[in-house]
């Protein structure tokens, strides 16, 4: 709608003169520097800051070898460790993650479904070391699942399982990676309309085929999405790493965290932001996907 | 009965404490186009879906060709199926849409592929083969949604409020469209809607229900002017309610004697349910029974909405050529021009 | 009805075995919260005991004072923002998307780095600064709510009939706009929060003590009371969110046009 050019508005004879206000409603771009402004200082500055800081020498001439030292032990054990980590807790977060919302879905109960929405919610946000402490209730070395199993004969413990190891890890963080899933997919699932499960039965498909052919198909694409979130989510995971593992496995939000805590010579302060660098080039090859098929997928979610 | 292609015997079905279908009898003849016509709530869906199995009876049988079907999945019915909107896979395009059918039935890819092209140039759509839903409006989708149920040359169409979701102008120019079809491809069908100028216009025979009941199944002529009930009457076409008093086997209206047609209710005030068009209206020289409100014309046609002197409104629809001379204000004489009129409580 | 049943068994099934995953270790964290220590008896000694600790009020304090200052942000930047995309922005709608969702990609742990080498010393010095990075760090959140609430009405359309039937722009905003919008910002505001209250990864690596950074610390030396923490917060949050979940579902039911 176009908005009016004169400084003063008619309205019901009485002439109502346009202050402050009615610049708000001006179309100019004007409006949206705050938030640019405040996105420039405050994110992109300090993203620059450090790119550009990656690829300095400790006498400030550009350098690659910040980053080539990325690909020589322990870093490139620790960039294997924090990509593993990802691939297979997102796996380990995603199956489970989506069995269980096609559940609830199916289930329909509508105080069951809210029970469920508030949980997921809740434990999505756990983490760090409140989250560890309660494993450690259940399967530390004196947890409750760890001793009633010692009881029937098995002991996990002295058969080489701990629970601060890269299994255990990917034990704990299953417990927000399931409920991130299930969150984000439910949409997905809810937009899978009846209509397309009653068209293809009434066309000849068993229920199976409908999954084959229409359902998972459907699905695929927010299935990957959803699975590159919970990648990235596990990569980039800090607090509960460090509760856990404390420096035994290799991983690069710790290492970062380590450099920054100043565990460090002179001459790697640049290694940091290198590190810090390198996280992000693989976090965009997760999430840059990730939003452009949530993008697309929208298209025929919402109609 | 033999002719019939699909019967439907004692159909009920409750949900909780809702009776949605109440002993549900209805006989499509091969070929034949049968509208479902009913409010909201009336069952008419439910009825469809218990014929597509897609849901289940509590009782009754569905018989399709001689084969008693109540039992089977709805993927072994051979049925066509249209719904109100959404019909279309949003991940294939037209033609892989109204070739699914043929796909889950094994027909070879160039049959399917020819059996496709010639369906969509029958809706109309011959050029639209790698478009997508989102790419459609919304009566092409429809007409895509058509083509794919009626590819697979099904024994029975059932269309759920096809046109519901359709703009007026486009609603009618498709309804014209699956008669046409229908007729040509000579398939039984069942046509649920709540609209009935729809039902009325291409339907073999209308069955009106109301709370689970079908009320009445007859040809659209026979509906519209011997409807068996008032809820018939007032939900097929528009209907005037004028006070009268009735004694015995005959009503006064407006001082004049007529037949009663149906035979419940009692004597005393009741209201006679007169078309439109068995109304006439006349200036009154002295004095008159009613008073013009507004003079619609309408082209051939004019409506005259007139007040009765205990306030009720009343409608009359006469060929513009006799109506021109009245105007808003004016006290005119109404008659009845039938001689049975059906009666309802008051 | 048999058939009916069968058809959810491998639902109810899914459902139940991952109650049983998710629920033990919330059970064996709370039978563990509850010992009296090396005592074979249960008490609530481990609940009180965080509230006992020196530092509780301090830490506690500036967690609020950070998050009062994240949430004051947001409505002066966020919530004008949003509410001019919705009245006379729409074009510039698809720029502000992607712009607010930059601050998801990138890993917290790498802003933290960068953070710590760009800011100004000012800065650096005050545990504020902490809100103003919690704000970029919702802002994915926070506007996506904001976004998802105001499109649920007709805004333009609204305040262009206040202005017709004779209202100022002060009482259009205060008296349409604003009470129209305020579920949104509510829920835009609650977003905020709980980001704040739970923050520990920023915190720590710019050397700051916060409620969750002092909170991990003293964990190290009472397991027990650590445990009692982390449940009664999650059972608290949850008892919060579930109930919140009641409150919205209140305000949004559409009545059914009569046929």
């Amino acid at each position: 709608m176009k908005q009016s050019t004169t400084s003063n508005v008619d309205v019901k004879g009485a002439l109502v003169k346009k202050g402050a206000f009615h610049g708000f409603l001006t179309s100019s771009p004007i409006a949206l520097l705050p938030l640019f402004l405040f996105l420039l200082v405050f994110f992109l500055w300090p993203i620059g800051a450090l790119t550009g800081n990656a690829f300095k020498s400790n006498e400030g001439a550009f350098t690659f070898s910040n980053v080539t030292m990325l690909f020589q032990d322990p870093y490139r054990m620790a960039f294997k460790n924090s990509i593993t980590l990802g691939l297979l807790s997102g796996l380990v977060g995603a199956i489970p993650g989506l069995a269980i919302a096609m559940a609830i879905e199916k289930q329909g109960n509508q105080t069951l479904k809210k029970f469920i929405a508030s949980i997921s919610g809740v434990l999505a946000n756990t983490g760090g070391v409140p989250l560890a402490f309660m494993f450690l209730a259940a399967f530390g070395p004196a947890g409750l699942v760890i001793s009633a199993l010692k009881s029937v004969g098995l002991d996990l413990y002295g058969l080489g399982f701990t629970l601060f190891s890269f299994t255990g890890l990917i034990i704990v963080y299953a417990y927000f990676q399931i409920p991130i899933m299930v969150i984000v997919i439910t949409p997905a699932l809810t937009s899978l309309r009846k209509e397309w499960k009653d068209s293809a039965a009434n066309l000849g498909a068993s229920k199976f085929q409908y999954w084959q052919k229409v359902g998972l198909p459907i699905l695929m694409p927010s299935f990957i999405a959803c699975y590159l979130l919970l990648f990235a989510s596990a990569f980039s995971a800090f607090a509960t790493a460090r509760a856990l593992t404390v420096g035994n496995i290799a991983l690069v939000p710790l290492q970062i965290g380590a450099l920054v805590d100043g565990n460090v010579t002179i001459n790697q302060a640049n290694l940091g932001y290198a590190l810090a660098f390198g996280m992000i080039i693989i976090s965009l090859v997760a999430m840059i996907p990730y939003i452009w098929i949530q993008n697309r997928t929208a298209r025929w979610q919402v109609r | 009965m033999s002719k019939d292609s699909l019967t439907v015997k004692g159909l009920s079905r409750q949900f909780g404490s809702v009776l949605a279908l109440d002993n549900f009898n209805i006989n499509v003849a091969k070929g034949e186009l049968v509208a479902l016509l009913g409010p909201s709530g009336c069952g008419k869906t439910t009825a469809l879906r218990i014929i597509a199995g897609l849901e289940k009876s509590n009782t009754g049988s569905v018989t399709l060709n001689g084969k008693v079907i109540t039992d089977e999945a709805a993927h072994t019915r051979n049925m066509g199926m249209v719904f109100q909107a959404y019909s279309l896979f949003p991940h294939l395009s037209v033609a892989e849409n109204v070739a699914f059918g043929l796909k889950m039935r094994k027909v070879a890819k160039k049959k399917r592929d020819k059996k496709v092209g010639s369906i969509l140039e029958l809706v109309g759509l011959g050029n639209h083969h790698k478009r997508f839903a989102h790419q459609l409006s919304g009566g092409q989708q429809q007409r895509v949604a058509l083509a794919r149920a009626l590819v697979i040359e099904p024994e029975v169409l059932l269309l759920d409020e096809p046109l519901s979701a359709l703009d007026a102008q486009v609603r009618t120019n498709l309804r014209e469209e699956i008669r046409r079809l229908q007729l040509s491809l000579g398939t039984t069908t069942l046509f649920v809607t709540h609209d009935q100028e729809e039902a009325m216009a291409i339907s073999d025979r209308v069955g009106v229900m109301s709370n689970g009941r079908l009320e009445q199944i007859d040809t659209p002529d026979v509906l519209y002017n011997t409807p068996a009930t008032a809820f018939v009457a007032n939900f097929v076409g528009v209907m005037n309610h004028i006070p009268g008093v009735r004694s015995g086997k005959s009503v006064s209206i407006f001082g004049d004697s007529y037949k009663v047609r149906n035979l419940d209710g009692g004597d005393g005030h009741v209201v006679a349910l007169i078309r439109p068009e068995q109304l006439d209206v006349e200036e009154a020289k002295k004095h008159g029974n009613a008073r013009v409100v507004t003079r619609s014309f309408l082209g051939a046609s004019s409506r005259i909405i007139c007040e009765l002197t205990d306030g009720t409104i009343v409608q009359s629809l006469k060929p513009s050529s006799e109506s021109g001379g009245l105007h808003p204000g004016e006290m005119v004489n109404l008659s009845i021009n039938t001689k049975e009129v059906l009666i309802a409580n008051a | 009805m048999a058939s009916a049943m069968k058809k959810n068994f491998a639902a109810n099934l899914v459902l139940i075995v991952t109650g049983i995953f998710i629920f033990f270790p919330l059970y064996a964290a709370t039978e563990f919260s509850l010992r009296n220590g090396a005592e074979h008896t249960h008490g609530f000694a481990a609940y009180r005991w965080i509230f006992a600790q020196s530092g509780f009020i301090e830490n506690l304090g500036i967690t609020l004072r950070v998050t009062s200052l994240a949430v004051v942000l947001n409505l002066l930047i966020m919530v004008p923002t949003v509410t001019w995309l919705h009245l006379s922005g729409q074009r510039y709608k698809r720029l502000v998307e992607i712009l607010t969702i930059l601050p998801l990609i990138f890993p917290v742990v790498a802003l933290a780095t960068g953070a710590q080498l760009a800011m100004p010393d000012f800065m650096q010095n005050s545990v504020y600064e902490l809100s103003f990075f919690y704000v970029v760090i919702a802002m994915p959140y926070t506007y996506r709510a904001l976004d998802i609430g105001l499109s649920g009405h007709p805004l333009s359309t609204i305040t262009n009939a206040a202005r017709n039937l004779g209202a100022s722009w002060l009482k259009t905003l205060s008296s349409v706009v604003i009470p129209t919008i305020r579920p949104s910002i509510l829920a835009a505001l609650f977003l905020m929060v709980a980001l704040s209250l739970g923050e520990f990864t920023l915190a720590q690596l710019l050397h700051w003590s916060t409620f969750p950074v002092w909170v991990t610390n003293v964990s190290q030396q009472n397991v027990i009371g650590a445990t009692a923490l982390a449940i009664g917060s999650l059972f608290f949050a949850w008892i919060l969110l579930f109930g919140f979940s009641f409150l919205g579902s209140k305000n949004s039911t559409t009545v059914q046009e009569e046929e």
